[in-house]
């Protein structure tokens, strides 16, 4: 599948001017270079060791756009943001689509997690998805702020469910955006039926 | 282009009606020509047989019925029992390749051409679709429509936020036409 748009170039309400784009091979080291310069508190909540030469082999290698498809943020060469969506192909979640999302410290409040998320949002329902979801730690103000507005709510809370770089419990939110009436509409409009022109 | 007749068929709820909508939408208000059509739906809300009747011109239609049309686009085997004996000796057939089996009610002369588009809908994401895979392999295999235009009237006429997969259904579905008649690069590939 091939991401159309991109290269995207996006202004900040700051006016800084950044560029959105899907991750390529070529993007290994910026990448490992903008999760090593994350402060540890932010990859804490990250399910990987994102600072390791293997973990970025394997993420490059994983690249595949039916089932992963990773986004950058880049600014002066540099690769300031990254978020990816994760799909599953087989089972009973084929409609559900998973959001990951990490800014730098220095591109935070600034809007540039909303806008990745607008492209996040558009890639999902451009390949069919109904719901989005995202773990969000109850701590982390400014994602709950753009998750929301790109129209996700706090569908449930698990209970002291990760630990923070002080080792204090916090709670674990799973926000999800369910964009399943936009296929309803879709659905009525194929539906080739009229109560008042039958027959 | 002298007047152009064309047939939509298919079941409730494979889009056959915004098929059609879609075509004289691209060719009347995107490409500035003229264009009428008819649409008959069935009494239920899914799986009747239902069809559109689309007309192209340059100039004004008086007439918007089509009885002979010069393309029929079917989607169901149905669809393609009843309509087939009307199609025009020397017209373009264009059938959904896995739901239709071509047999020898196909009138002399006619090209056919096959596509798999609910599968290509389901590969891309949503099988709601198949009908815009159908108007973009309409749009490579016969070139009535400009795909420009098409594609305008695609985005124009689909729900907001549906757009960015409609519009990948429409490019797959012209690609796939294009290579099939040869009208993208080389020769024809007719399948009957």
């Amino acid at each position: 599948m091939m991401l159309e748009g991109y290269p995207k170039q996006i202004t900040l309400r700051d006016g800084s001017a950044l560029v959105i784009r899907p991750i390529e091979a070529k993007d290994e080291e910026a990448l490992l270079a903008f999760y090593r310069a994350l402060p540890e508190e932010d990859r804490l909540f990250l399910r990987d060791d994102v600072t390791s030469q293997q973990w970025a082999d394997r993420f490059i290698g994983s690249i595949d756009y039916e089932k992963v498809i990773p986004l950058l943020a880049e600014a002066g060469g540099e690769v300031i943001a990254n978020g990816t969506l994760y799909r599953t192909l087989h089972g009973w979640t084929t409609h559900v689509a998973e959001i990951r999302m990490a800014v730098a410290r220095s591109f935070q409040r600034r809007g540039l997690g909303t806008a990745m998320l607008r492209e996040l949002v558009r890639v999902a329902t451009s390949v069919g998805a109904e719901k989005m979801i995202a773990n969000v730690v109850d701590n982390q103000v400014g994602a709950f702020r753009a998750f929301e507005k790109r129209g996700f709510h706090r569908e449930a809370v698990l209970k002291g469910h990760v630990k923070d770089i002080h080792g204090f419990k916090r709670d674990l939110v799973i926000m999800s955006n369910d964009v399943s009436h936009i296929w309803d509409a879709m659905a009525a409009m194929v539906a080739d039926y009229s109560p008042t022109l039958g027959g | 282009m002298p007047k152009t007749e064309i047939r939509v068929g298919g079941l409730g709820g494979q889009g056959v009606i915004l098929c059609g909508h879609i075509i004289g939408k691209a060719a009347s208000i995107y490409d500035h020509k003229h264009a009428t059509l008819i649409q008959a739906f069935g009494p239920e809300a899914r799986g009747s047989a239902c069809s559109a009747q689309v007309s192209l011109d340059e100039e004004p239609i008086g007439y918007p019925y089509v009885k002979r049309p010069d393309v029929l686009i079917v989607m169901s085997p149905d669809a393609y029992f009843q309509f087939v004996p009307s199609l025009r000796p020397g017209g373009v057939l264009l059938y959904e390749s896995e739901l239709v089996a071509l047999d020898d009610r196909l009138p002399e002369g006619v090209t056919a051409y096959g596509i798999p588009a609910t599968r290509l809908a389901e590969d891309l994401g949503r099988r709601l679709v198949l009908n815009i895979v159908m108007v973009g392999f309409f749009v490579g295999a016969t070139g009535l429509v400009s795909p420009e235009a098409a594609e305008r009237a695609v985005i124009h006429s689909v729900p907001k936020g549906t757009e960015q997969l409609n519009q990948r259904a429409f490019r797959k579905g012209y690609e796939f036409g294009l290579e099939l008649t040869g009208r993208g690069n080389g020769g024809p590939r007719h399948d009957a």
